[in-house]
């Protein structure tokens, strides 16, 4: 066994896509505090005898909650881009009208409760008029109105507290709020847990929510896309004074408490939670389950740290060191993500192509290069961007797609002129006829779509079923690339690559591996399925006239390979062309009945080894910049032309690649054959004197016009 | 024990010498296109040296031109071997061969035994060569590259006496500059110029590979002859893919520096080479590079002359100083070009 064959068997066996596949996910965000709150389980439940039994549980659940509803008020504050230090304050204010208003003015809970909830509304409508109208700072804001509200129920304590503290409290739903249990939940847990998804709802799914992470990603474009910025950055402040105060209901409930203690240095204990759960500071960036995992956390440790009777003062140091620390993880890991991403996202496979057979100018084989496109006649040079595909109507009229995501179409007979047929949005890429005459089109980065001759665009598919175990979710199409259509009106069409969208399809190159699918679209039931996945790139896709079998090409794999869709080999592939000099990419039918087959570029030898050498790919994503990887050589391109036994008949170069260094795909029309290019800004064409000057490819697939 | 462990952390950080992070071209060196611009002289083959003595010599292939005041070339002499270096002065041509230096005089031709010569020079009577690797010929330069080749020195050749070595483990020395204060040195593959019997270069971190170094007025001309590219460098750290592509391909094909821009779809590309709306980008990655840099006395670069990734005189091997004109060898465009001199 070579060290070839070892390297072949390592990366067969452990897929080294996995991590990068990971990190591209939005939840890896929460990696950082669930694995913080594993370890902390595990050290504090064994130091600390009966942290983890149902009646701690049970007795944390009430701080658990309280301290829940004060961080899904800051959550909302910190998503969009502030800070409120006022809660503790608020908590302590909500505390002292609670329990002054039910037990010394006797009123009913009915009534005390939405007038706590209201004081708490109003502060945190000061907090929201200052920062959000006036366009205070935030911070300062918040801490001269924690030191004001501290102030006041400071000094209606130091007045009142004798007469409120002495009123006694009787009522039932007072006591349930303390201590009613449901299966050994609090009720305070319990409204924070129900809050906690309403508050989820809201943030991810609705319109308020979405306000909100636009205000805080970018203030500026959330305000030049009509957002209302300075409304929603109040708001959250009101949301967030009133989720404080009714934290201090329920703490009045529990406790009945007015030590002057009440609250303080919360603030800070609900911020580090909020922080370690991952929500950014920066705004933008947060979720409520990031902060019922910093929540737990910090309770874990509040509690683990009492247990072990600290001398005092030891617990809010503890909390500090933490929430240093998470500040510093979550600068960190913001700035770092996407670099550690783009490093290892590209995930290299062994692959060893057949010997490269000559194609060196003079070469004795028909790949023979020759510069007969470098004289092709340019069609709208200049007009053109990236026409990957081109295909032509019964009228001689041309279209193409284009990289702003039309379909444009020249007008016969000169072609001078251009307009635009549809705006779709996506670049087009492949495009064929069907028999009813609509223009079917494989759009990148949406799937699958036709227009119909009165310009209207349908879309056909943009979804197949999902492979079982993928990390990201293949069931989108992120490159639909070509097409053809069967006799019975199926539509076949290529996915490049499930791992590369569009402006990154040449990296695909590097990872060597079967990224593609091929995908049949049925018009009968409206459904898409993957009928060949892990192709190489797959990429042109042609009917054999057999209307049983396509061709279809794998751009990285260098081959052309026949798939029966029907009759008896149905199911069975067979490769046509095993070794081809360079990398091919359209096929369509000539009027010969042999292929047209377009070459992208050609094959390197220093290429070829390094696609055996899958590390030195791998260090050299990590180590050198993109624009100097190196890719397979894009700068020669041209047509050949095979039939069904994959013998090669005749190839067209541009030697030099000065006019069609890449060819993407070629259409044969009334004895000219015209080629486009997916990085050229013209369509060429050349005159084919020996061919059928009456063929189409629309008669040849569908009969003669009606 | 502590550079193994260096060398460790180093190629797991990517710093220090496993850094593939390469000098950028700015300043003195900010590209231009002189060097396309520049008035075609002479359109010779792949032109390798430049020397002056009683005339104007430029080596290329097998053969010594002497070249006319107005551009014309004349075949001088034809060697049975390529000519790799020259130098000349007065009567006297000193000329490198392969594996040995021939100097002549009128009729007289002596031999000295000195292996791929890459520059040569006289001090007085002295001759001062080059030796750019002890087991490579100067055509397998990216042999020696890709081996990381140290093996190069400088020799003394006086009338009448053995050659005797002035440094050793250099890597590929490749130009010679004889100043008051001592011999210079341009070292290819550490790109930079070293003073002998100095410990630190006078001038480093080159962005290419230096060649020749010849006179100017109060300074000196430095050419490139190929440029340093992140993608090479990190190449030149990966040991064992260096040595199967030295096994199973062939040079022109390497992922190396060349003098010439590409020729042949066999060549490598680099991504940002692509060619997009018929266009080739000037500041494309590229393996070649026309570079010619004028430094000053205290070899400090002042100014330079470029063609850059969409130009073609690229591989510049040898310029020559002819007082308001300077006359330059563009190895891959298969030119001598003339650039003006010191502008007023």
């Amino acid at each position: 066994m070579t060290r070839d064959d070892l390297v072949r068997w390592r990366y067969r066996l452990i897929p080294n896509t996995v991590v990068g596949e990971i990190l591209s996910k939005p939840w890896i965000d929460n990696a950082v505090p669930v694995l913080m709150l594993a370890v902390l389980l595990a050290v504090f439940g064994t130091l600390v005898p009966n942290l983890l039994t149902l009646g701690n549980l049970g007795n944390l659940s009430q701080t658990v909650g309280e301290y829940l509803l004060m961080g899904l008020g800051l959550t909302i504050v910190v998503m969009a881009g502030g800070i409120d230090l006022s809660v503790g304050s608020v908590f302590a204010l909500a505390n002292l009208v609670m329990i002054a208003l039910v037990g010394w003015a006797g009123l009913p809970m009915g009534v005390a409760i939405p007038i706590a909830l209201l004081s708490g509304a109003l502060v945190g409508l000061v907090n929201g008029i200052l920062v959000g109208y006036l366009r205070l700072r935030a911070f300062l804001t918040t801490l001269v109105t924690l030191i004001v509200v501290r102030a006041l129920v400071d000094s209606l304590l130091l007045s009142y507290s004798q007469e409120i503290g002495a009123a006694p409290i009787f009522s039932a739903f007072w006591d349930y709020l303390a201590f009613g249990t449901v299966y050994g939940m609090s009720v305070s847990f319990l409204t924070a847990v129900a809050l906690a998804v309403a508050v989820h709802v809201v943030l991810t799914r609705l319109r308020p929510g979405w306000h909100i992470i636009a205000v805080g990603g970018s203030r500026r474009a959330a305000h030049n896309s009509g957002i209302d910025v300075r409304r929603t950055v109040c708001l959250t402040y009101v949301a967030s004074g009133t989720l404080a105060a009714l934290a201090g209901v329920f703490y009045a409930a529990r406790l009945m408490s007015l030590g002057a203690e009440t609250g303080v240095g919360l603030e800070i204990t609900i911020l580090t939670a909020v922080v370690l759960g991952g929500t950014s500071l920066g705004g933008g960036r947060g979720s409520v389950v990031k902060t019922v995992l910093g929540v737990a956390i910090v309770v874990v440790i509040n509690n683990s740290l009492l247990r072990f009777n600290l001398p005092s003062g030891s617990s809010p140091l503890a909390l500090g060191i933490i929430l240093l620390l998470a500040v510093a993880i979550d600068v960190r890991w913001v700035k770092n993500k996407r670099k550690v991403l783009d490093q290892t996202y590209v995930a290299p496979t062994y692959f060893e192509l057949p010997p490269l057979p000559d194609a060196r100018r003079g070469a004795a084989t028909p790949y023979a290069v020759n510069d007969h496109l470098a004289t092709a006649e340019p069609i709208g040079l200049g007009l053109l961007d990236g026409p990957e595909d081109v295909i032509l109507d019964a009228d001689d009229n041309l279209y193409t797609g284009s990289r702003d995501g039309n379909i444009l179409r020249l007008m016969a007979p000169d072609y001078t002129r251009v307009e635009p047929y549809v705006h779709i949005g996506g670049q087009p890429l492949g495009l064929a006829f069907d028999r009813g005459g609509n223009l079917v089109t494989c759009v990148a980065g949406m799937g699958l779509y036709m227009v119909r001759p009165n310009r209207e665009v349908v879309k056909l598919s943009d979804e197949t079923n999902r492979t079982l175990f993928s990390i990201i979710d293949d069931s989108r199409m992120r490159l639909a690339d070509d097409l053809d259509i069967a006799p019975d009106g199926r539509v076949f069409f290529s996915e490049a690559t499930i791992r590369y969208a569009l402006h990154d399809w040449m990296i695909d190159a590097l990872e060597g591996r079967g990224n593609g699918r091929i995908i049949c679209y049925d018009p009968h039931d409206g459904s898409s399925r993957t009928v060949l996945p892990r192709l190489q790139f797959p990429n042109g896709i042609c009917m054999v006239p057999d209307g049983q079998s396509f061709l279809y090409a794998e751009t990285w794999g260098c081959r052309v390979s026949r798939y029966y869709f029907d009759g008896p080999k149905k199911g069975r592939t067979e490769v046509v062309i095993a070794d081809l000099p360079g990398y091919p990419d359209n096929i369509n039918r000539a009027s010969d009945g042999t292929f047209w087959l377009a070459m992208i570029g050609m094959r390197t030898p220093a290429f070829d080894l390094s696609q055996r050498m899958p590390g030195f790919r791998r260090r050299m994503a990590m180590q050198v910049a993109r624009d100097q990887w190196v890719f397979p050589n894009l700068n020669t391109g041209g047509v050949i032309k095979f039939d069904l036994t994959g013998q090669v008949l005749q190839s067209l170069w541009d030697g030099d690649g000065g006019s069609h260094p890449q060819v993407t795909s070629m259409r044969e029309h009334k004895g000219w054959l015209y080629l486009g290019g997916i990085f050229n800004n013209r369509i060429g064409r050349i005159r084919l004197p020996d061919a059928d000057q009456s063929w189409t490819s629309q008669s040849a697939y569908w009969g003669a016009p009606k | 024990m502590i550079a193994w462990l260096r060398t460790r952390v180093d190629s797991f950080l990517g710093q220090g010498d496993a850094a593939v992070t390469v000098p950028p071209m700015d300043g003195a060196l900010s590209p231009n296109t002189r060097l396309d611009r520049a008035d075609l002289i002479a359109q010779i083959p792949t032109p390798n040296d430049i020397a002056q003595g009683d005339a104007t010599y430029v080596s290329s292939g097998n053969t010594v031109y002497r070249l006319g005041p107005a551009g014309t070339t004349e075949p001088f002499r034809h060697f049975a071997e390529p000519v790799t270096s020259l130098a000349a002065q007065g009567d006297r041509l000193a000329v490198g061969q392969p594996n040995h230096i021939l100097l002549l005089q009128g009729v007289t031709e002596t031999t000295l035994p000195v292996p791929c010569p890459t520059a040569l020079a006289f001090m007085g009577d002295t001759l001062i060569a080059t030796q750019g690797s002890s087991h490579n010929t100067p055509a397998q330069w990216k042999h020696d590259l890709m081996q990381r080749g140290s093996s190069g020195a400088v020799w003394q050749i006086a009338p009448g006496s053995p050659p005797k070595p002035l440094a050793t483990g250099l890597a590929w020395p490749n130009g010679i500059a004889i100043t008051e204060g001592g011999i210079v040195i341009a070292e290819s593959w550490r790109h930079r110029l070293i003073r002998l019997g100095q410990p630190n270069p006078i001038l480093a971190d080159l962005p290419g590979y230096p060649a020749r170094l010849s006179p100017a007025q109060n300074g000196w001309w430095l050419s490139i002859f190929a440029p340093r590219g992140q993608l090479v460098e990190f190449v030149l750290r990966e040991r064992r893919y260096c040595t199967r592509m030295m096994a199973e391909i062939e040079p022109d094909n390497w992922l190396a520096p060349a003098l010439s821009p590409p020729k042949s779809f066999l060549e490598p590309m680099m991504g940002g080479a692509l060619r997009t709306h018929g266009f080739a980008k000037p500041w494309a990655p590229s393996n070649s590079y026309g570079l010619l840099v004028r430094l000053d006395a205290r070899f400090r670069p002042i100014r330079s002359y470029h063609s850059r990734a969409d130009g073609t005189r690229h591989g510049i091997t040898a310029a020559l100083d002819m007082g308001n004109r300077v006359l330059v060898a563009s190895h891959g465009g298969n030119a001598i070009l003339s650039v003006e001199g010191d502008l007023p």
